[in-house]
């Protein structure tokens, strides 16, 4: 799965990433030619010809160069289905007032191979949920009772209960929960939300651990019957 | 001056190697001309704390910035349009290009592990590859004096072929955070050693470099110098002894030879006009890369001479190696809902496993002649893209899983040594050229059983880890074979020029100076006799301070 360039495991090494994204196409690749005999199959669409953003971008100018390519029909089904894997909670509004489907029509506009993959899974994936929706309920997905909506998702939503036949509709899900998760939690109110608090230039030496984490995993290590050296 | 002048010294590269034999030559008082393949470039352009939600698509890694969008390499990768390189059948090899001021010295890890006394003599201990011209004692202060003047934080572990650094030298090493403690009380209950990382990056100040400031990816470049790089240190320290002078976009493709048989300079193309120049020296220090640097001297063909330039021993562009790499990583039950700081630090290893197996090698109980050490990755990062990766369902159970496990997953990062083997080269293909007309390199690849069951050894030794801590693997690792990198792909790619103690098997001695040529000097990863697993940069530049120092004496005395 593509990752951020700041993402944890990457501060180590960046090569993991392509490592995982490499396994990730592979896996896509499979998907695409399974046997599918009864199950939901969609077409490859053709690739986006636009411009990427080049090898020396602007760092003064951070916005994607490429047209956005999404129907506001499916700006929608996105931003309903974003909501309801990530419904608001206290504090923390849903994914579609943190531009989370605004980011995902740039994701799926942008001329690279990786995002073509979702592209395809994801642009498919909004119709075939609408469609699905308006032959069970009468509606699209995003105008459906939030009930339908549930019915509908939990045959594609959990890896070990996908309906037989719904493969390419789980796939799709999975992605798209992918995307969303990672958008939303780039935001600050995602950081602030998982306890992200870093970004922050400090002077002197690094503290390290505060006294509440030390004791914290102190605790943890002494339990597991092994020593623990303070840092 | 200018470069259309002679200078003292032409250099070809400007990253680790370059910029090193640059800062010892105009230091001492040689006029250096430094030629650059691609644009000039200054850390002071580094988004240092801008967020990855500024980035187009969150900052991942595109086609066109492959260590994503906020990385410092401003033009090269693994493939660049134009300049392409070949492979032959059935081989697979990945080559990293770097085109601007500095080279990769601008996106490094920063990760600086000195080679210890079996590195040096490899085949002395297992029969195995080559042995170096040079000893470790040789080497140590050459180590000393690198790691004091680039800044290198770390500690004195007193470990077996991980030798101490003299007094003095280190900084003080940032302090574990929580996963790092967690692994080491996992790796103290097994012998598996969990020590302080060495890196390339200050935690006090020097010149007029400032500390670690405690964020910003170190692979964005560092504005405020703390994590090495030439362009906020060699290069500038050069500049201003008045004695260096930078052409970029200057792409070197042939060394020059007079009828004696001596270099008298270079020539290239200026990418702005597309004309060919000469770069005339007295001497020519060549470090454009493992890759380029054996391409230079293959196509260079001095009186039509098919096997390139200092190739009597054939060796040029054979012992191409790269670093071993495989990867494993882990959730932790033990560090879910850990209480939250920052864990930033210096963004990259604070600790790491240094290789701690040769007894069982040498007794024979481990099949793999070599070894490797483990990079690991955990914290409380930006959350990235990654985040949501081995989650399920949806709604506010999702949630709460994804602020449950954030800061949970360690990843654990082999890099190992591999051994020079006869299927592993690059020559020119002659079929092809690039944008400028310049013949490319093919490459040749191959690892061999060593490596394959280095890769088991981690694997298993990793698995010992993890359960000891309680932890699950977030997939079975595949079978050596499927989980070793591709050859280029951890971008160490070294040995096609290596240094000997004999012309009749190397290309160079033991300071970097071909046999055929008497002013011919190489400072890069290419001179390498081993891949040790140590990354390869500190030792590129011990090794060109060394040299270098090597050319100033013999230009000072004339004979040169």
């Amino acid at each position: 799965m593509p990752i951020s360039e700041s993402s944890d495991l990457v501060m180590i090494d960046r090569r993991v990433t392509l490592k995982w994204l490499m396994g990730a196409m592979a896996a896509g690749q499979l998907a695409a030619c399974g046997d599918g005999a009864k199950g939901v199959t969609w077409a490859e669409m053709e690739a986006i010809k636009a411009k990427g953003y080049g090898t020396d971008p602007d760092f003064n100018n951070t916005v994607a160069p490429w047209p956005l390519t999404m129907t506001q029909a499916e700006l929608v089904a996105a931003s309903s289905l974003a909501d309801i894997i990530l419904p608001a909670e206290g504090d923390y509004p849903a994914p579609s007032k943190l531009g989370v489907p605004a980011f995902i029509n740039e994701w799926v506009s942008a001329p690279y191979p990786d995002q073509h993959k979702d592209r395809v899974l994801i642009i498919n994936g909004l119709a075939w949920l609408d469609q699905e929706s308006r032959a069970r309920s009468g509606a699209i997905f995003a105008s459906a009772d939030t009930a339908a909506q549930k019915a509908l998702l939990d045959e594609i939503a959990y890896k070990d209960r996908v309906k037989p036949g719904l493969e390419k509709p789980a796939e799709f899900f999975s992605r798209f929960r992918s995307i969303t998760l990672g958008a939303y939690y780039t935001t600050p109110e995602g950081w602030t939300e998982i306890g992200y608090v870093g970004n922050q230039p400090g002077t002197g030496d690094y503290p390290g651990p505060t006294p509440e984490a030390a004791a914290h995993i102190k605790a943890v290590i002494e339990g597991m019957g092994l020593k623990y050296t303070a840092p | 001056m200018t470069p259309d002048e002679p200078h003292d010294a032409v250099v070809v590269g400007s990253g680790a190697g370059g910029a090193m034999a640059a800062w010892v030559l105009t230091r001492a008082g040689a006029s250096v001309l430094m030629l650059e393949a691609g644009r000039d470039y200054s850390p002071d352009e580094s988004p240092m704390l801008n967020m990855a939600m500024d980035a187009p698509l969150r900052g991942v890694g595109t086609p066109d910035k492959r260590f994503g969008y906020y990385d410092a390499t401003v033009d090269g990768g693994w493939d660049m349009p134009g300049e392409p390189y070949t492979m032959a059948e059935g081989s697979e090899f990945m080559w990293w290009r770097s085109r601007m001021l500095g080279g990769r010295t601008n996106h490094w890890a920063r990760n600086s592990f000195r080679m210890g006394p079996y590195d040096f003599k490899p085949r002395t201990r297992d029969g195995l590859g080559v042995d170096w011209p040079v000893t470790y004692d040789d080497m140590a202060p050459w180590y000393d004096k690198t790691e004091k003047l680039v800044g290198v934080y770390g500690s004195n572990d007193g470990l077996e072929n991980h030798p101490n650094s003299g007094p003095g030298v280190l900084q003080t090493p940032p302090k574990f955070r929580v996963w790092e403690t967690f692994l080491k009380a996992g790796g103290d209950a097994i012998n598996i050693p969990v020590v302080a990382a060495r890196r390339a990056i200050l935690t006090k100040q020097i010149d007029e470099r400032s500390p670690c400031y405690w964020a910003s990816a170190c692979g964005r470049g560092c504005s405020i110098g703390a994590a090495f790089q030439t362009t906020t240190s060699l290069i500038p320290w050069a500049k201003t002894t008045g004695k260096l002078t930078i052409a970029t976009g200057a792409m070197v493709y042939e060394v020059i030879l007079d009828a004696t048989g001596k270099a008298t300079g270079v020539r290239y193309i200026d990418k702005a006009t597309g004309s060919h120049k000469e770069a005339k020296g007295r001497v020519v220090v060549v470090a454009a890369s493992t890759g380029e640097t054996a391409r230079i001297l293959l196509n260079s063909k001095p009186n039509g001479r098919s096997e390139g330039l200092a190739n009597s021993s054939g060796q040029v562009g054979r012992n191409l190696m790269d670093t071993v790499g495989s990867n494993i990583s882990a959730y932790f039950p033990q560090l879910e809902g850990r209480p939250r700081y920052n864990e930033d630090g210096a963004m990259g290893l604070h600790a790491y496993i240094p290789f701690w197996d040769y007894k069982r090698i040498q007794s024979g109980e481990v099949d793999t002649p070599r070894g490797y050490h483990v990079e690991i990755g955990g914290s409380f990062g930006d959350p990235g893209m990654g985040v949501g990766s081995g989650l399920d369902g949806y709604g506010s159970s999702l949630r709460a899983d994804v602020k449950r496990r954030y800061g949970s997953r360690i990843g654990f990062t082999q890099r190992g040594e591999m051994i020079p083997n006869a299927n592993s080269y690059c020559s020119i293909d002659t079929e092809t050229k690039d944008k400028f007309g310049i013949p490319v390199l093919k490459f040749n690849f191959a690892w061999s059983d060593n490596e394959l069951k280095q890769v088991k050894h981690f694997q298993t030794s990793m698995k010992e880890l993890i359960d000891k801590l309680g932890g699950t693997l977030v997939s079975e690792p595949d079978e050596p074979a499927k989980a070793i990198s591709k050859g280029g792909e951890i971008i160490h790619e070294v040995g096609t020029c290596r240094m000997g103690s004999d012309a009749r098997d190397s290309v160079t001695n033991q300071f970097g100076k071909t046999w055929d040529v008497d002013n011919l000097y190489l400072t890069d990863g290419s001179v390498f006799a081993s891949k040790a697993h140590k990354n390869p940069t500190i030792t590129i530049m011990a090794l060109a301070m060394r040299s270098a120092d090597n050319i100033a004496t013999r230009l000072r005395t004339g004979e040169l």
